[in-house]
């Protein structure tokens, strides 16, 4: 323990010697002065000197950070990052976001309001608050009323400062040795609370393990995982067959699958495709053409597909005069409704596919019935 | 005391201005609109008075000390409930006009058919009236004992406050819940919200907070209530903060759920406040009945600084105003109206309120100077 001393205090009577004091000793400019009283006294604030607290600012500023800092996490997740459309509301819906605002700029505000007095303004941790071990303390915290000035540099002067005190009329003055602020955050203090923190999270899981699993009276709750539903490949007392999988209704139709062009094939040559002839689209169509239809009308459209001989079925063959001719509806209707041994597509491709496997048989007639035009190279 | 009659000619010249535009629009601008007007002035003036009733109520049922010496600007405001009760008889003519659920169609309307004796003009006119009963029962005990306490020094008067004060909040829940819902929603019967009473209730405890604060500002400009200090405007300041905040959290959360819950019965109502210049008033209304007065008072400081508090009760105030033509206006039907007849209305009214505060602040004594705990509210410091 080094000789410095943390601060020289006195003890008063009243309240009112106290306040008078204060004036004499802050003119004195020994050191800052401070008081220690059972309960808060009028007018200290303003005898002390004491300076607006920064804290509110910090608040407000942590605050303010808090909501935009949930407002973007938020506005990142489910806009940028995840869009998932739900209840059909825009994936940016700010109104969605306010309520975890709220919390989070309470949270922020909070925890800086709480750590921020301790940590930054009244300068924790700091184990043993001097004071707390002073003869007086049994007084401060019943009926005496101390002031301490307390060493602001290296020059303090302990025993002028106990003069400035007794002549403004404090009993009792004692010097309180200045406390051991050696670092206490060691490798041995760091893994001793690591330890102490896994023993107890041990301690706690075990215990509510084996409560729950010796005494299931007290269950945790599990409503979610009890209540009644239909499991896929499960069997289900629901349904009269026992099964809890059912067949959608007869005439379900998927969203985006709903099978137009239901007429004849003339009546659908008037259709237009809707789509632009863009790489993506032609892309698309040649994914849906590989998958679907490939194996029949062959790589190049020409109905020499891998899957003919085996069947002996005569796949059209597209680079016909005939199909060449056609217009894209009457191709369309023909996804849609298949035609002789073609079954029909309208519940594989959705009408975007449909339309792009349309512009991709074109883009194939064209390809093998090029002309010099289509050779030049289109400067991009 | 030294301008003892300077203004009344003035506002008395106001609300003969107001009465004749007042009567003008009854036969001129039609009905509907006039009934509107109507409404709105007498839900104005009985929150009004009604959040003043519940802030003397408050004081006597937490036992507050601090409040004591500015009880009787609230006590004074409460008053307004008297004039507020022919107001109100008046306004029970809109009920067949402009309320759906007690006109003749409704018997035919689905779901207003079930409820036609409770929104039918005989009930309704009984509520309302019951209601007037008792708050004239809640003004006599609470008001008229503590301004015979000024004469008696008898603190029985306290032991009654206190015992009737929890009895007055259920009484005030009733009533303030009657006008969310009877004269408020009541417009929209189709319409429904749990919320919608403790939304009107923010409004009110709001409005009475701004025009106690405006109220002892202008006293205190006065050189009366010497020994209120800034520690009791402080106080006042950090209710008006505090409650902006309640309102918009209670207003935000009842759009939130219904928005989200997407129901056509419940979204129309903000379908319709969202729509064409409606919009621009919502956004106004959050504005100022919320943004703007909460970083007005946001610090220590702005809370006890009398000019600026004194600004943001007056902007409060309007914004009640606001708030509640934002709720009864839509009704109409249309885009938000405004012109002559409402500027008349708010002569009329404004000039009648006026009067009457400027009268009722004559009343008693300044303080409750028979109320054993003047003293202790006085020495109040923060």
């Amino acid at each position: 323990m080094s000789k410095k001393s943390y601060a020289v205090l006195g003890l008063f009577e009243t309240p009112d010697a106290l306040m008078h004091a204060i004036p004499k000793l802050r003119a004195a400019k020994l050191g800052l002065v401070e008081a220690y009283t059972p309960y808060p006294i009028h007018g200290i604030d303003d005898a002390l000197g004491l300076r607006r607290s920064p804290l509110g600012g910090m608040v407000l500023v942590m605050g303010v950070l808090g909501a935009l800092t949930a407002f973007g996490f938020q506005y990142w997740i489910s806009a940028i990052d995840y869009p998932i459309i739900t209840g059909g509301k825009s994936a940016a819906s700010w109104e969605a976001f306010v309520p975890i605002m709220f919390e989070v700029t309470v949270l922020f505000a909070t925890f800086t309001a709480g750590l921020g007095m301790l940590l930054l303004l009244n300068r924790l941790p700091f184990f043993g608050h001097p004071i707390l071990s002073s003869k007086a303390m049994k007084g401060i915290t019943r009926d005496r009323y101390a002031l301490a000035l307390e060493a602001e540099s290296e020059a303090f002067d302990s025993a002028a400062a106990a003069q400035a005190l007794e002549a403004a009329g404090a009993v009792d003055i004692e010097v309180l040795p200045a406390p051991d602020r050696s670092p206490f955050l060691t490798s041995d203090y760091i893994l001793r609370t690591l330890g102490g923190i896994f023993v107890a999270c041990l301690v706690a899981g075990l215990g509510i393990y084996s409560l729950i699993k010796w005494f299931p009276l007290l269950a945790p709750m599990k409503y979610m995982q009890d209540q009644p539903r239909l499991n896929a490949q499960k069997a289900s007392t629901f349904f009269k067959d026992g099964h809890g999988m059912q067949p959608p209704v007869p005439g379900t139709v998927a969203r985006g699958y709903l099978p137009t062009a239901t007429g004849t094939q003339e009546a659908s040559a008037t259709l237009v495709n809707p789509l632009p002839r863009t790489k993506d689209v032609f892309a698309q169509g040649r994914k849906v053409y590989t998958n679907r239809c490939e194996v029949c009308h062959g790589a190049l459209a020409n109905g020499a597909g891998s899957l003919t001989a085996a069947y002996g079925a005569k796949p059209a063959n597209l680079q016909a005069q005939q199909f060449r001719d056609y217009p894209d509806g009457k191709i369309y209707w023909a996804v849609v409704n298949g035609k002789n041994a073609m079954p029909a597509h309208a519940a594989y491709l959705t009408e975007y596919q449909r339309w792009a496997v349309v512009h991709y048989v074109r883009a194939l007639q064209r390809a093998q019935n090029a002309t010099d035009e289509d050779l030049k190279v289109v400067a991009p | 005391m030294s301008q003892q009659n300077p203004t009344p000619p003035l506002l008395l010249g106001a609300m003969a201005l107001g009465a004749a535009g007042v009567l003008g629009t009854y036969f001129a601008a039609g009905h509907e609109r006039f009934w509107a007007n109507w409404v709105l002035w007498f839900v104005l003036m009985f929150t009004l008075g009604l959040g003043s009733l519940f802030i003397v109520a408050l004081e006597h049922l937490v036992s507050a000390k601090w409040s004591v010496p500015i009880r009787r600007i609230p006590e004074r405001l409460a008053t307004l409930l008297l004039p507020a009760i022919p107001v109100g008889l008046i306004a029970l003519g809109a009920v067949p006009v402009l309320y759906p659920g007690s006109r003749p169609e409704a018997a035919h309307h689905p779901i207003l058919a079930g409820k036609a004796f409770w929104l039918s003009l005989p009930f309704f006119s009984v509520r309302t009236i019951a209601a007037f009963v008792l708050c004239v029962i809640a003004l006599a005990v609470l008001v008229g004992g503590s301004l015979k306490q000024d004469v008696s020094r008898d603190p029985a008067f306290n032991f009654r406050a206190r015992k009737f004060a929890p009895a007055f909040m259920a009484i005030f829940a009733l009533v303030i819940t009657l006008v969310a819902f009877d004269w408020i929603s009541g417009l929209t019967p189709e319409w429904y919200s749990d919320i919608f009473g403790v939304y009107i209730f923010a409004g009110a405890f709001l409005s009475g907070l701004a025009a106690t604060a405006l109220s002892l500002l202008y006293l205190q400009g006065e050189g009366r209530l010497e020994g209120v200090r800034q520690d009791h405007l402080y106080n006042l300041g950090a209710f008006l903060f505090a409650f902006t905040v309640f309102w918009s959290y209670i207003g935000f959360a009842q759009y939130m759920l219904m928005w989200y819950a997407n129901m056509p019965d419940e979204v129309i109502y903000y379908k319709v406040r969202l729509a064409g210049a409606w919009r621009a008033i919502t956004f106004a209304l959050a504005g100022l009945h919320f943004i703007l007065p909460f970083f007005a008072l946001v610090t220590r400081d702005a809370k006890r600084d009398p000019k600026r508090l004194r600004r943001v009760a007056l902007l409060m105030l309007c914004a009640h105003v606001l708030d509640i033509y934002w709720l009864i206006f839509p009704a109409l039907g249309g885009s938000p109206r405004f012109g002559w007849p409402e500027l008349s209305f708010a002569l009329f009214f404004l000039g009648g309120i006026l009067l009457w505060v400027r009268g009722a602040m004559q009343k008693g004594e300044d303080m409750p100077v028979g109320d054993p705990f003047l003293r202790e509210g006085l020495e109040f410091r923060l």
